[in-house]
């Protein structure tokens, strides 16, 4: 039992905080009521820099892949990373990024209008180079770019890796960048009622308050830990757990974060709805927190 | 970063399960039904702690020179995790292990050291812990038990209560003010003191968390010679500081929490009551509170093993979610086990469920903790 990063973990940490700094990665608002901002200069520096191969490395792995998951979602850009951080190098070929990920419906994808590859989960996990043309842009709340996926158009090529393999590295990422988004917006919120004043204090004084904020940030440290737990020991439990866990406590967060931003948290002029529309989305991948519980208490104690 | 045990860690926790399978007897479960406060579990430890220390693993982490080994802190750790999930045949003496011994060490003179710890060491010494009053609860601070100091004695007067295990106790661990000196914490105090001294009175209180197990403990006119004063003047809160966080941490009550979880679905699944997605769910919920408690604990203790202090508050939220999320589960699917005595490990469990998010600190205090110290929010009004 060992909990700390190693050395070059925490070197690849502080680099990587250091870009995710950097204004290109900051909070604008989008013309056109537009609901999310894709980190294009970001997305650049981070693949030049070679953060995307992070698992690959054996002293960083995919423990520091699911961080940089955890630290790249918790801004308020949006950049395709869960993918190309912890499923792309899990393969035998080489896929340009960023790659979208069909983990249910191919009508909606997200970021299918950025991406270059797509990778098809299922009994059968498939990927293939993603052309424009077999995308059609899409409309969502949901703070993501998204697009209906024309899958007969593509070249198909199985994967060679165990699909259960695979779907556990994905649902690994999926908790990562659900943890990151929560982490966010509670950091948004944080710094919101240490400021706001009302009845003459700041709202963060109240214990009301700071009851609900401290039981969240006790559901998303341990979100936090479960996430490099399975991340690091590559376990289908252990996966299924992080997302179930992650997801169930994404609910309650989510609510708590919007009451304590008021109607601030309600326009597109605070960063807030990023981080929480993006949970709200993730919260339902592979079938949503039931799905996920359950397959963990079938894989622990057998099916009756 | 690593999830895995090392080689040693493995070893010495299969030492420790196979003392536990050859010391426990058969009717351990029925020993342990009422907790480690009753006379039975309290009488047990005088035989099993000994045994322990015998094998080396009564106190393995406390330094060679009082019959430990110098062992690390997750040896010690693991020694408390399963422990506990046996249902903790080392009754009070666990306090001695985890927190009065320490303290001892680190505060004592060189007479109460010499006095005091070797019957630790040797597993044969019942300590209670005198902190909480009537009118002192989560405001410990407010604390009214006072001692005067007359010529060489002091004299104790007040009240204490919910002191677990003073009914069978040699020595209490007791916190006074110094009647005298300043108000608030400034003015408190640390006394060993010999429990059958003259003026003490213990009553039982009838509670549903355990035979024996809390208490009201009487001082009137008490005298105890003024060595029995633990630390410098002006000392106590530091040495109560230091107590707290030893003990906040101190019980991984999600390792029999985890445990009885098993039994309850091995108990549906023989009844074929698995089946039910619903009852499969709210199972992997009550995993997921007892992983998240596991996880949290482990890092405040990676910190220590790295000489760093961690917030501990996070954690011990957990684990009260953990203990209340298994009992929940019993509760709402296995509601007739908790009828009769024939599940003793149930019942031992629902009436250690039932305390953790009121003992050692309540709730709403470490939520404050959390929100102060982890948050940095203002402190409240
Ligand atoms: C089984 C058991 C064993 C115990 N053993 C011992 C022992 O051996 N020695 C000993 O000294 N004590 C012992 N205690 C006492 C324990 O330390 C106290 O119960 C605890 O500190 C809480 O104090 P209280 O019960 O007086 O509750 P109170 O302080 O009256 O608080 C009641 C409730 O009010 C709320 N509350 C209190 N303060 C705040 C606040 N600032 N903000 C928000 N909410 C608040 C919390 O919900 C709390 O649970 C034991 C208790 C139990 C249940």
């Amino acid at each position: 039992m060992r909990l700390a990063f190693n050395d070059d973990q925490q070197m690849f940490n502080a680099a990587l905080d250091q870009m995710l700094g950097a204004e290109a990665s900051e909070f604008r608002t989008v013309a056109e009521w537009g609901r999310w901002d894709y980190g294009t200069a970001l997305d650049a520096t981070l693949t030049e820099n070679g953060f995307f191969d992070a698992a690959r490395e054996e002293t960083l792995g995919p423990v520091a892949a699911a961080e940089l998951v955890m630290r790249i979602a918790a801004r308020p850009v949006v950049v395709e990373c869960a993918a190309s951080a912890l499923l792309l190098p899990l393969l035998d070929m080489d896929l340009p990024r960023p790659c979208a990920v069909i983990d249910g419906e191919a009508r909606v994808v997200r970021f299918a209008p950025e991406a270059r590859s797509v990778i098809w989960l299922g009994d059968r996990p498939r990927a293939a180079l993603l052309p424009d043309s077999a995308v059609t842009p899409g409309e969502t709340i949901f703070a993501f770019p998204v697009g209906a996926i024309d899958t007969g158009a593509l070249d198909w090529r199985d994967l060679a890796p165990d699909p259960a393999m695979v779907r556990a590295r994905w649902q690994v990422a999926l908790a990562a960048e659900l943890v990151g988004a929560l982490t966010g917006g509670l950091e948004s919120v944080l710094t919101h009622v240490r400021d706001r004043q009302q009845f003459g204090r700041p709202l963060g004084s109240f214990q009301a308050v700071q009851h609900r904020l401290a039981a969240d940030a006790v559901q998303l440290d341990s979100a936090r830990w479960m996430v490099l737990r399975a991340a690091q020991t590559g376990g289908t439990g252990d996966a299924a757990l992080a997302l179930g866990h992650a997801q169930n406590a994404a609910l309650r967060m989510i609510y708590d974060l919007h009451q304590f931003m008021g109607a601030m948290g309600l326009t597109l002029e605070h960063p807030l709805h990023r981080f929480t529309y993006r949970a709200k989305m993730l919260r339902t991948a592979l079938g949503g927190p039931s799905a996920a519980l359950r397959a963990f208490a079938d894989n622990y104690w057998g099916v009756s | 970063m690593e999830f895995a045990w090392t080689e040693q860690d493995r070893t010495h926790r299969a030492r420790i399960r196979a003392l536990l399978a050859s010391a426990l007897p058969a009717d351990w479960q029925v020993i342990a039904r009422h907790g480690p406060g009753s006379r039975e579990q309290t009488l047990f430890s005088l035989s099993f702690c000994p045994q322990l220390a015998e094998a080396g693993l009564l106190v393995p982490h406390w330094p060679r020179e009082w019959g430990g080994q110098g062992g690390t802190v997750w040896e010690h750790f693991i020694l408390g995790e399963e422990m506990w999930a046996a249902g903790e045949p080392r009754g009070p003496q666990y306090m001695n292990v985890n927190w009065i011994g320490p303290v001892l060490m680190q505060f004592g003179s060189e007479a109460q050291k010499a006095r005091y710890l070797p019957p630790m060491a040797q597993g044969r010494a019942i300590w209670c812990q005198g902190f909480s009053e009537p009118g002192a609860g989560s405001d410990l601070g407010s604390l009214r038990t006072r001692a005067d100091r007359d010529g060489d004695t002091y004299v104790l007067n007040g009240q204490k209560i919910w002191t677990s295990y003073a009914g069978m106790a040699e020595t209490c661990f007791l916190l006074v003010r110094i009647g005298g000196e300043k108000a608030g914490k400034a003015g408190i105090a640390v006394f060993l003191v010999p429990m059958d001294s003259p003026g003490i009175e213990v009553r039982a209180i009838p509670s549903l968390i355990g035979h024996g197990d809390i208490h009201e403990v009487f001082f009137t006119d008490v005298r105890v010679p003024a060595s029995a004063r633990l630390g410098e003047p002006g000392q106590g809160w530091t040495i109560i500081s230091a107590a707290l966080a030893n003990e906040r941490v101190g019980i991984p009550r999600y390792a029999l929490a985890r445990q009885v979880l098993d039994d309850m679905v091995g108990l549906l699944q023989a009844r074929a009551g698995f089946a039910d997605p619903v009852v499969r769910l709210r199972a992997a919920e009550a995993a997921a509170a007892c992983d998240a408690a596991r996880l949290l604990v482990y890092a405040v203790i990676d910190a220590r093993a790295r000489g760093i202090a961690a917030e501990a508050s996070t954690a011990r939220l957990a684990v009260i979610a953990a203990d209340n999320a298994v009992n929940d589960f019993g509760m709402e699917f296995l509601p007739e086990c908790y009828h009769g005595d024939g599940h003793p490990a149930l019942l031992a469990h629902h009436e250690r469920a039932i305390v953790t998010g009121i003992a050692a600190g309540a709730a709403e205090i470490q939520l404050n903790l959390v929100a102060q110290r982890r948050l940095a929010l203002p402190k409240g009004a």
